[in-house]
């Protein structure tokens, strides 16, 4: 072999080898069910389309670990370590070093982490401000050190200093500079990705972050496009234009997706739970029976069998399953149809009774309440249903005006915030502390207030049990089933980890997540 | 014609005044709450009060009016409730996007539908004739998001001609496979109406004592046709262009959802969802002022067509 021709062998065999390589993909293109991220600052926006976005470019002091949902599984982020004094009022983070902000607004420190709580705090820069209400003082004794003293303890304290909400840590250089518009135009984390360009009713384009700090990231570019039309994402999916997208809270789209080839399909957490909350200031439902009767109506499983078996499961308790705290075998009552009219007949209703729901016309939540007013209607209860659009149910049911409201919600997993938003009297609708309490339930606030600032978790979990027991046998509300978020990716695209939930309710990319081919 | 352009601009203030005004009173009447939306569900009262007033939406409607009024005078129409932009900046970036989707497919409907009515007229009761009704009649029946999807899944998925999504910016052949399945859908809608519309005209004119003089005197057929009966015959075909490109503009809400492409109509749904009062009252200027426009262009054109409409 000639001179010339070993040259020309050794090309063409490094060319065969470096072709793999190079055909690698490196930009991932996410479909997300919008027009628009909304605002793109973390600490406003509590939409999923910004929510998803957001958590691939910030960082939080801690996090949990990717693909889980539990607070169990917290572990460092910003921070490296961190204590917290005995009776959970004083937190100390110790932060990691040589942490840059993106865009070189320099190195990630107390600083930042001071600047940022505050913020999240404010009621002007904040839409998160109300987790911060404990808060007494935010130090920083050295630049790597911060300081969290609290006015009385909190139960999930790490969880609102994670990358989720207003636990997202900005850069403080950049907030002042860009101001609170710029900002939000032009966000500035520590995250694997940094933003580069937005082009509304298009997408997002982020950026690798060759500064990581647990390294550069394996992927180059995420395109984040805004697709609001299902049927036009699931085309566009199926067409190869996107990698990964959410899906539709439908057996159907499950079935249809997980028959692609090369196609993942995640049912994942936080599962949205689906609760029907009675009215209990307003006849008949101030009558516990006639409650207890459309408890007993309720048949779980034949809502979960509609809803479909693999994105929905049935309730446990009036907490979420696997949230700290949730009692997995918390007393419900149980679908008994003769008991259902029995009780209807001993609270003087044996010819039934009639009640108002107004309900949103989002598809998958009225398709629900028509489920339930067909089993309701079988023990002689007439649900009557009033659709109105979405935003107007959200300011309606506010206003006190419906007798049942059919809520779906998730929440960071842990009993104390479940139960403090909907089950304690300060949340009752049209107070001015007002959260979505919708039943007027005031029967467990002893034991929620006694759980927040208990530091033994063997009470605190009992306590839990026991305002889940009381708000069961008052029949506030019926927990009925929970919906998993869905989501569909190429099988090519490898994670980093095993996806098994996201409470920022879209798979975290991350610095190892790549295209394997 | 100075003084009927001072005439159509009269009008057109005192129409957006109205539609304004209009504008304003709606989307406080409609219920649901603009900083509700943008804080979520886990708001308590307390944080979406802050946020009313922040938003400035605690402060008299009177003086909410005003305001609203002597900025819009001033060319300021506020920033969005939701992203905090500026209303018109949002509105600039969409709307080329919009106008050029509308006049893409308000050619195509001319381009297909004034001589397939003007075939079907001349061939009346004829085979060519049924086909361009029936055609027309089924253009006319299907919703504009359903022959999207279907031209999705034709040339999308089957024959893989054009992408589902396309931002359709950077080179020619971009912008056309952006452009093509959007304004296809759009046109054919738009040609069916219009097809029925020169159909109609057409067979008036060919009624008339000045198209048989024509004839008798030897004119050759073709020359009557298009020379003589088309000019007269597009009249109606130009008020219905007018007309429907409101309708046009209206469709393309359907259209840009489904083929994805940025314009007032995903803007306006956006809005509307999320009750973001500023951003519809900024879309409405700018619809109103599409409508006034195409009006006055209508009525202009007619004058250019037909000798006998005077601008008066």
């Amino acid at each position: 072999m000639t001179k010339t021709r070993l040259i020309a062998a050794a090309a063409l065999a490094g060319a065969l080898l470096a072709t793999p390589a190079l055909a690698q993909k490196t930009v991932l293109t996410v479909g997300m069910q919008s027009s628009d991220a909304g605002v793109l600052d973390p600490h406003l926006n509590s939409g999923t389309p910004g929510k998803a976005m957001l958590q691939w470019m910030f960082n939080g002091l801690v996090r949990i670990k990717p693909g889980e949902l539990s607070p169990e599984f917290m572990e460092p982020d910003l921070a490296e370590s961190w204590t917290s004094s005995n009776d959970g009022k004083e937190w100390t983070f110790k932060l990691r070093q040589g942490v840059q902000c993106h865009h070189g607004y320099g190195e990630f420190t107390s600083e930042d982490a001071v600047y940022s709580l505050g913020r999240s705090a404010s009621k002007d820069s904040s839409a998160f401000s109300s987790d911060y209400s404990a808060f007494d003082k935010v130090e920083a004794p050295d630049k790597y050190t911060v300081k969290i003293t609290l006015k009385q303890a909190v139960p999930s304290l790490l969880g609102i200093v994670m990358n989720y909400h207003g636990g997202n840590m900005v850069c403080k250089k950049a907030a002042e500079e860009l101001g609170k518009e710029g900002f939000a135009k032009k966000p500035v984390g520590t995250g694997p990705f940094m933003f580069q360009e937005y082009v509304p009713q298009q997408y997002a384009k982020l950026a690798a972050n060759p500064n990581y700090f647990r390294g550069k990231p394996k992927l180059t570019e995420i395109l984040y496009r805004f697709i609001p039309s299902d049927s036009s994402r699931d085309l566009a999916f199926q067409a190869g234009e996107l990698d990964m997208m959410i899906g539709r809270q439908e057996q159907a789209w499950v079935d249809r997706m997980t028959a692609l080839p090369g196609v993942k399909v995640v049912a994942m957490g936080p599962a949205e739970m689906s609760v029907l909350h009675l009215n209990m200031s307003q006849p008949p439902l101030d009558n516990l029976k006639v409650r207890q009767a459309i408890a007993h109506a309720i048949d779980r499983n034949a809502i979960w069998q509609f809803r479909g078996k693999n994105i929905s499961r049935p309730s446990v308790s009036v907490v979420p399953s696997g949230y700290l705290g949730t009692d997995e075998k918390a007393p419900l009552l149980p679908f008994d149809l003769a008991k259902s009219k029995a009780l209807l007949a001993e609270a003087g209703f044996p010819n039934g009774v009639t009640i108002k729901a107004i309900n949103t016309t989002l598809p998958s939540m009225l398709s629900f309440t028509e489920a339930t007013q067909a089993l309701l209607k079988r023990a002689g209860i007439t649900l009557e249903i009033q659709p109105v659009e979405h935003a107007t149910f959200h300011q309606q049911i506010r206003q006190d005006l419906s007798q049942v409201v059919h809520f779906q919600a998730a929440r960071f997993p842990v009993a104390d915030v479940y139960l403090s938003q909907f089950f304690h009297s300060r949340a009752i609708v049209k107070t001015p502390t007002a959260v979505t309490n919708f039943s007027h339930c005031n029967v467990a606030d002893a034991e929620i207030d006694a759980a927040r600032s208990e530091t033994d978790k063997a009470k605190q979990l009992e306590l839990w049990k026991t305002a889940q027991k009381k708000i069961i046998d008052q029949v506030c509300a019926i927990p009925v089933n929970e919906m998993m978020q869905l989501w569909a990716y190429k099988d090519s695209l490898d994670l980093g980890y095993e996806l098994k939930a996201s409470l920022n309710l879209g798979p975290p990319v991350l610095e190892t997540t790549r295209f394997t081919k | 014609m100075g003084a009927f352009l001072v005439k159509c601009l009269g009008f057109a203030v005192v129409t957006l005044l109205a539609v304004l005004s209009l504008v304003f009173v709606v989307v406080r009447i409609v219920p649901g709450d603009p900083a509700q939306v943008i804080l979520g569900d886990q708001a308590d009262a307390t944080a979406i009060a802050a946020m009313r007033t922040r938003l400035g939406l605690d402060a008299p409607l009177i003086e909410q009016y005003w305001s609203f009024l002597t900025g819009a005078i001033r060319g300021d129409w506020g920033v969005s409730l939701v992203t905090g932009r500026p209303v018109i900046q949002e509105i600039l970036a969409v709307l080329p996007w919009t106008l050029e989707l509308t006049l893409v497919s308000m050619l195509i409907g001319v381009a297909i539908g004034v001589p397939l009515g003007v075939w079907a007229a001349i061939n009346r009761n004829r085979m060519p004739d049924y086909v361009t009704r029936i055609a027309s009649l089924l253009g006319l029946s299907f919703p504009p998001f359903v022959s999207a999807i279907i031209l999705l899944i034709l040339f999308s998925i089957m024959l893989r001609w054009f992408p589902v999504i396309s931002a359709g910016s950077g080179s020619l052949s971009a912008w056309f496979q952006a452009m093509a399945l959007p304004a296809l859908n759009l046109g054919l809608i738009m040609a069916a109406y219009i097809t029925r519309v020169a159909r109609s005209a057409m067979l008036e004119v060919m009624q008339e004592d000045y198209v048989r003089s024509a004839r008798a005197k030897g004119v050759p057929w073709r020359v009557v046709v298009w020379r003589h009966a088309l000019r007269n015959a597009l009249i109606p075909v130009i008020t219905i262009v007018g007309l429907y490109l409101g309708i046009l503009i209206g469709n393309s809400v359907l259209t840009e959802i489904v083929f994805n492409r940025p314009g007032l109509g995903k803007l306006i749904v956006g809005a509307l969802n999320q009750r973001d009062y500023t951003m519809l009252q900024g879309m409405m200027v700018i619809y109103t002022l599409i409508v006034v426009l195409v009006n006055i262009a209508t009525d202009l054109t007619y004058a250019m067509v037909d000798p006998r409409v005077k601008l008066s």
